[in-house]
């Protein structure tokens, strides 16, 4: 039986900081999207990102494996370390990179393949697996651990596309862990999904959280307090503040994040 | 009444209609448009449609049935003798009309008076002098006959205009009429108005798709014709086609087939990869200048004509590879016109063509494929390779099969290019032909529209259109069975 830890707790199980932002700034062409953000992400713990709409969390998201290089008018200044080395160091190949912090998206994007190649794509191009045979396991392990094993075994040949949006989901999750990452990243993994895909999706969260850092975009409060041990709360590209979830949603000391979670603003 | 006349007739009539039909629906409710059922305009547009459609419709078809049946009723006056059969006629009947189209200009310049142009007789003036004077230059005598009949067709165009344009007249007044009657602020206007346009647009549709009956009709019947006066197996499986028309020919339509094949082959291994690293280069890599510059580019060559590009295969081409493969070197080559040479200009022609579809397509590939391929450490070109092209794989494949249709259709590269012998054989450096080149070889020149020669065109001409009909449909089949994949 797993209970939820106090905030003492909490506050005593500290773990090792994964990724770490200084002075982080956003261009998109002339907006500042995002402005001085520092942030210290631990190891095997969920961080939630909240915080209106526009105010810069999924762009932050994004810093952290270099997705907005394939925006061109984005631009990114200020340090982002992961496991101490500078991400956006020139020596530091973002597709690596990419294959350590692995990434979710709001709507559910399985490729146009079967399921059994969906969830094969990552460990095939980083060549995991030497054989069919470990490939299969591979495959096995990662939808057993997104929870998708028992409902998808009998049909692995058939397309991605045709399973639920739930379903899918756990799908893109699966693919993502498939490849062994040391970070997720999942940006807002349960907006498309009706409550039961959501809590399902949100325990899967809580369970990849032995093996992960997992940040978290969401745009509901009540998800960012279930699953999340420490919050982050951005207003206009600003982090305003950034706690144990229990502290946010209890006692924040800013104001601003006062306001948001008792829906005076955002 | 002139038919111009009569159009801007029923035009003002319409105009009229719309303005009066809103004024008449507006005093309905004393001016307040909210009470109306349908904005005033659709009352106007209602009486302007009523005047206009019918009285049109039945103008047009009018227009199509009066010379068929005039040309029937005259045909019968024209004795046996003067018209041995249906060449002859039409001759005949041609010098009718410009008889009777010279006794039209000469009653207009006033050198006759209509009861002379109606009872003038070729036994006592001498037509062909008078016509002559006011500048209708006749070839022969006209006979009595023909004068005759020229009469008598004059008289039934002028009744059947006269009796044209007051039907088209009270139509387009009885339907004003009607529609202005029924205006009134409980009419439902739009309704009419919309099943009107339903209608129009409905007619518009059917038009295309009756004229392509009509095309595959006069093939049909034309092929039909050309099977009764030639085996259909020996057509079908003959491996030698050599026609003349002294008799005795054979018309296998194999080897053209084979010159079809192998020259829309050699154009699509030339167009297929080129199109499509230009595609995949166009639509994923190139920066956004480069693209906003090569692809109109590259679809202004979609629009040159394909005889320039014959031109370019018979002028640069040909010579070009005969130097290359030519008795000077390897000795491949007898001629500059060879399959390769159509082949390869073929290619270069289809090129955007392939290329501005699939860039199309690559395009329509949602940014969440690329975005869910990046987040797990792909490269660009692992997932250009693993996600982007099988997702658009279907609608490539659908890109392709229409390239082979136009290859398949294509005529002045293969006349430029490929020479005009009908051969079977594998060297690509020996001149060949295609169905479609002999199709116009065999219809240009004096053509007896009864010989199998010449009635083999219709036949190759249903062949191809077959053929392409079938690509087609496969194209449409597969993308539409793999559209929905990643949507």
């Amino acid at each position: 039986m797993y209970d939820a830890p106090t905030a003492a707790e909490q506050a005593l199980q500290q773990h090792d900081i994964k990724i770490s932002s200084r002075n982080v700034q956003v261009y998109y062409g002339d907006t500042h999207a995002i402005k001085d953000v520092d942030v210290d992400i631990e190891d095997k713990t969920v961080t939630a990102f909240i915080g209106p709409s526009g105010c810069g969390k999924s762009t932050f998201l994004r810093c952290l494996n270099r997705m907005n290089d394939t925006i061109d008018v984005a631009r990114v200044e200020g340090e982002i370390l992961l496991d101490g080395e500078n991400i956006y160091d020139k020596k530091v190949d973002p597709v690596q990179l990419r294959a350590r912090v692995g990434m979710v998206f709001q709507k559910p994007n399985p490729f146009p393949k079967s399921i059994y190649d969906n969830v094969a794509y990552g460990p095939r191009i980083h060549g995991m697996a030497k054989n069919r045979a470990d490939l299969d396991e591979i495959v096995e392990r990662a939808l057993r651990r997104a929870a998708l094993w028992d409902e998808v075994k009998d049909r692995m040949s058939a397309p991605g596309t045709g399973l639920s949006g739930g379903q899918q989901q756990r799908l893109c999750i699966a693919r993502a862990v498939a490849t062994e990452p040391e970070v997720l990243l999942m940006d807002e993994p349960a907006s498309a999904l009706d409550p039961i895909a959501t809590s399902q999706i949100e325990e899967l969260i809580d369970e990849l959280r032995r093996n992960y850092a997992v940040v978290i975009v969401t745009h509901s409060m009540q998800q960012a307090a279930r699953v999340s041990q420490k919050t982050a709360f951005f207003h206009l590209g600003n982090l305003v503040e950034y706690d144990d979830t229990s502290k946010i949603f209890t006692n924040p000391e800013d104001p601003r994040t006062e306001s948001y979670i008792t829906g005076r603003i955002g | 009444m002139d038919v111009f006349w009569l159009v801007l007739t029923v035009l003002g009539l319409a105009v009229l209609g719309y303005w009066l039909g809103r004024t008449r629906a507006l005093r309905s409710v004393a001016g307040d448009s909210r009470y109306l059922h349908s904005l005033p305009s659709y009352y106007g547009t209602n009486v302007a449609l009523m005047t206009l459609v019918p009285a049109f419709f039945v103008m047009i078809a009018w227009l199509l049935i009066q010379p068929l049946i005039i040309n029937d009723t005259v045909a019968d006056m024209i004795p046996e003798r003067a018209a041995q059969g249906a060449g002859e006629l039409s001759l005949v009947m041609s010098d009718v009309r410009r008889v009777a189209a010279g006794l039209d200009a000469a009653v207009e310049q006033g050198a006759l008076t209509e009861e002379e142009a109606a009872s003038i007789r070729a036994e006592f003036t001498d037509i062909r002098a008078r016509l002559g004077e006011i500048g209708v230059a006749l070839g022969q005598e006209v006979s009595a006959s023909t004068l005759r009949a020229a009469q008598v067709y004059r008289s039934m165009t002028a009744s059947g205009s006269f009796w044209m344009s007051v039907v088209v007249l009270l139509l387009a007044g009885g339907g004003f009429a009607t529609a202005l009657m029924r205006t009134d602020k409980d009419f439902r206007a739009r309704n009419v108005v919309e099943s009107g346009v339903l209608a129009i647009l409905f007619l518009a549709a059917s038009i295309a798709i009756l004229t392509t009956l009509g095309i595959v009709l006069s093939l049909i019947f034309n092929t039909v014709e050309f099977f009764r006066l030639y085996p259909i197996d020996d057509f079908f499986f003959g491996l030698t086609w050599s026609p003349s028309f002294g008799g005795g020919s054979e018309l296998g339509v194999i080897p053209l087939l084979w010159g079809t094949f192998y020259i829309s082959l050699i154009a699509l291994a030339v167009a297929v990869p080129i199109g499509l690293f230009s595609a995949v280069y166009l639509s994923e890599y190139a920066p956004k200048p480069v693209r906003a510059f090569a692809k109109p580019l590259l679809e202004v060559l979609a629009g040159i004509p394909t005889i320039v590009y014959g031109l370019f295969a018979l002028l640069t081409v040909g010579p070009f590879l005969q130097s290359v493969f030519g008795d000077d070197t390897v000795g491949w080559m007898q001629s500059a016109s060879s399959v390769m040479t159509a082949g390869l200009v073929m290619g270069i022609m289809l090129i955007p063509f392939v290329s501005s579809l699939s860039d199309d397509i690559i395009n329509a590939v949602p940014q969440a494929m690329r975005d869910g391929s990046y987040g797990l450490g792909a490269t660009q070109s692992e997932t250009v390779r693993q996600v982007i092209l099988p997702a658009a794989l279907p609608g490539i494949v659908g890109a392709i099969l229409l390239a082979a249709s136009r290859a398949i259709g294509e005529t002045m590269i293969v006349v430029f290019g490929a020479g005009a012998a009908a051969r079977l054989s594998l060297n690509p450096f020996e001149a060949m032909t295609t169905v479609t080149a002999k199709i116009v070889s065999q219809l240009t020149g004096d053509a007896d529209f009864s010989s199998p020669e010449v009635l083999v065109a219709f036949a190759l001409g249903m062949t191809l259109f077959v053929i392409t009909l079938c690509l087609n449909v496969l194209a449409l089949y597969i993308v539409r069975k793999y559209r929905e994949q990643y949507e």
